[in-house]
């Protein structure tokens, strides 16, 4: 008999929500999930957006969801900077800034890169780089190659974070997902192992993928950017594919 | 002595075991440091280049200078103190504008204003290609999207890099050199650059037929002295020249633990390599 299963990780975007659009049936499927009484935790890539935002945006479409479950790859660096006490020069867009509120950044001591237009400029790279070159760590918070925006398709923090990592020969520490780390540490948080917890996604490689790689059972849901087939091309198939998040959470609630 | 070099008994640097023919020397970081005021020379380099071609040594002075013309570059290390001739240097922007007029291409340039003179004339207008190059300040998140742009809309992109070095010193400051916003392009849209520049072994063999030697020749031997562990070092001993190291310009000790490099000597400038050819050569 499989290990009973106590927490459950959700991704949010493309999961439960797309933009200000709920995924039909998720604010229902996580007030079931809620009542059956495991640990939730939200776990979520974001670079541009702080998690005051992301409440915000979450909450105005109906989520009743708390501060305190949601795990961003930006808190994510926020807490890998308290923990080791650093002093970060931040590349962040102004909005990801307020996840760094109340850290010290005066000489900085690390480099953390998230998307970031505004910094992206010869004058902030070079600063960073020569940190880096004296020894400080790199951090970044994903490593997205490029972006859609209102004008096309626009350069990510991926090059940025390659191009300091050629220059400086410090190989970056990327937060996030899949990142084991960024999932062991919600495990942590929620005070379950891996065997007893689930990861309900819609990105097959990041999600399910990445949970897979350490024991998490992957629910792949055929929602947000699912494509068909996506199941299939990973190394490991998922624990579950499920049609959406409710269907997820329906089939969760007979393991329990 | 200088920690590090390898001697024979007789004082002799095993980079000096075979005769020398041609002599490459890197310009930025061997004969000066570039700044702020025009730079500065190193001390003895001046000296050390007139003793070399007094000697009768077929000497070339390859750069991936791309923030002024050849001739630019004369004059400015004439005020330093240097006589040297445009026909003595191999720089990349020349050499781009070459392949880009044999290729047809109508290029996205991505270099500093200075450097622009060298592609007078040709036709920028609808990029199908980029050729990027030390733009320092233009490389802004714009120019680099337009960079970015060109590549991704073209079918069979072409990334053309004067260098791909990773950083250099410029005053007391280590700046960030192409090598870093080519590899960011590389990164975006699944290209390979092609440099045009040091390291690229056609550069250094151009280089070699300017003088005259024959890479296939192996009797006929060269050294490239360079401050660039891989770039010039690593660039030239790829094409079977001998990669000489010198402790200034952007030189770090870090350097001597290379992973993939080791040079064939190191100096602790140019003015020492020069009196050991002179003795040993
Ligand atoms: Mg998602
Ligand atoms: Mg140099």
């Amino acid at each position: 008999m499989a290990a009973k299963i106590r927490g459950v990780l959700i991704d949010l975007s493309g999961t439960i929500h797309i933009e200000n659009t709920v995924i039909p049936g998720s604010i229902q499927a996580l007030k079931r999930l809620r009542q059956t009484g495991v640990a939730i935790r939200f776990v979520t890539n974001t670079t541009k957006e702080s998690k005051d935002t992301l409440l915000k945006r979450l909450t105005n479409i109906g989520f009743d969801i708390k501060a305190e479950e949601v795990f961003t790859s930006l808190t994510a660096a926020r807490r890998l900077v308290d923990h080791r006490q650093l002093r970060p020069l931040l590349l962040l867009g102004s909005d990801a800034q307020q996840d760094f509120k109340g850290v010290d950044v005066s000489s900085p001591n690390a480099v953390v890169v998230g998307l970031a237009p505004d910094c992206f400029d010869y004058e902030m790279l070079n600063k960073a780089f020569r940190l880096l070159l004296d020894g400080c760590p790199l951090i970044a918070i994903h490593k997205v190659r490029y972006y859609k925006r209102g004008d096309g398709l626009a350069l990510g923090p991926g090059p940025f974070v390659t191009a300091l990592e050629f220059a400086s020969d410090v190989k970056a520490e990327v937060v996030g997902k899949p990142q084991p780390s960024f999932f062991a540490h919600a495990l942590s948080e929620m005070g379950c192992d891996m065997q007893s917890t689930i990861m309900i996604g819609d990105d097959a490689r990041d999600d399910i993928g990445g949970a897979e790689a350490i024991g998490i059972k992957g629910f792949l849901v055929q929602t947000g950017k699912y494509r068909d087939g996506d199941e299939n091309r990973l190394e490991k198939p998922p624990f579950a594919v499920c049609r959406d998040f409710a269907a997820a959470v329906e089939q969760i609630c007979t393991m329990l | 002595m200088a920690a590090g070099t390898i001697r024979e008994e007789d004082g002799r640097p095993t980079w000096l075991c075979r005769k020398i023919h041609g002599i490459l020397l890197d310009i930025s970081g061997v004969l000066y440091n570039s700044g702020g005021d025009g730079g500065s020379t190193i001390p003895g380099s001046v000296e050390a280049v007139e003793k070399l071609k007094a000697a009768g040594y077929k000497v070339r002075f390859c750069t991936n200078e791309d923030q002024c013309t050849r001739q630019g570059l004369v004059d400015k290390l004439g005020n330093l103190g240097f006589n040297l001739s445009a026909s003595e240097i191999l720089s990349p922007c020349p050499i781009g504008r070459k392949l880009i007029e044999e290729r047809k291409l109508r290029p996205y340039l991505l270099i500093h204003p200075s450097g622009l003179l060298e592609f007078n004339g040709l036709d920028c207008n609808e990029p199908n290609c980029v050729l990027i190059g030390g733009a320092e300040e233009l490389f802004t998140y714009e120019n680099m999207n337009g960079a970015f742009r060109v590549l991704l809309d073209s079918d069979d992109p072409v990334l053309m890099a004067t260098g791909y070095g990773r950083y250099y010193k410029s005053g007391s400051d280590l700046k960030l050199d192409i090598g870093p916003f080519t590899k960011a392009l590389e990164f975006a849209c699944d290209v390979k650059a092609e440099i045009i520049g040091k390291p690229a072994a056609s550069f250094f063999l151009g280089a070699l037929e300017d003088i005259n030697i024959s890479p296939e020749d192996v009797s006929i031997e060269a050294v490239m002295i360079g401050d660039d562990i891989v770039s010039d070092v690593g660039g030239a001993q790829a094409c079977n020249i001998r990669g000489v190291q010198v402790r200034t310009g952007k030189f770090r000790t870090q350097d001597e633990k290379h992973p993939t490099v080791k040079p064939d000597g190191y100096v602790d400038n140019l003015a020492a390599a020069v009196d050991l050819i002179l003795k040993y050569n």
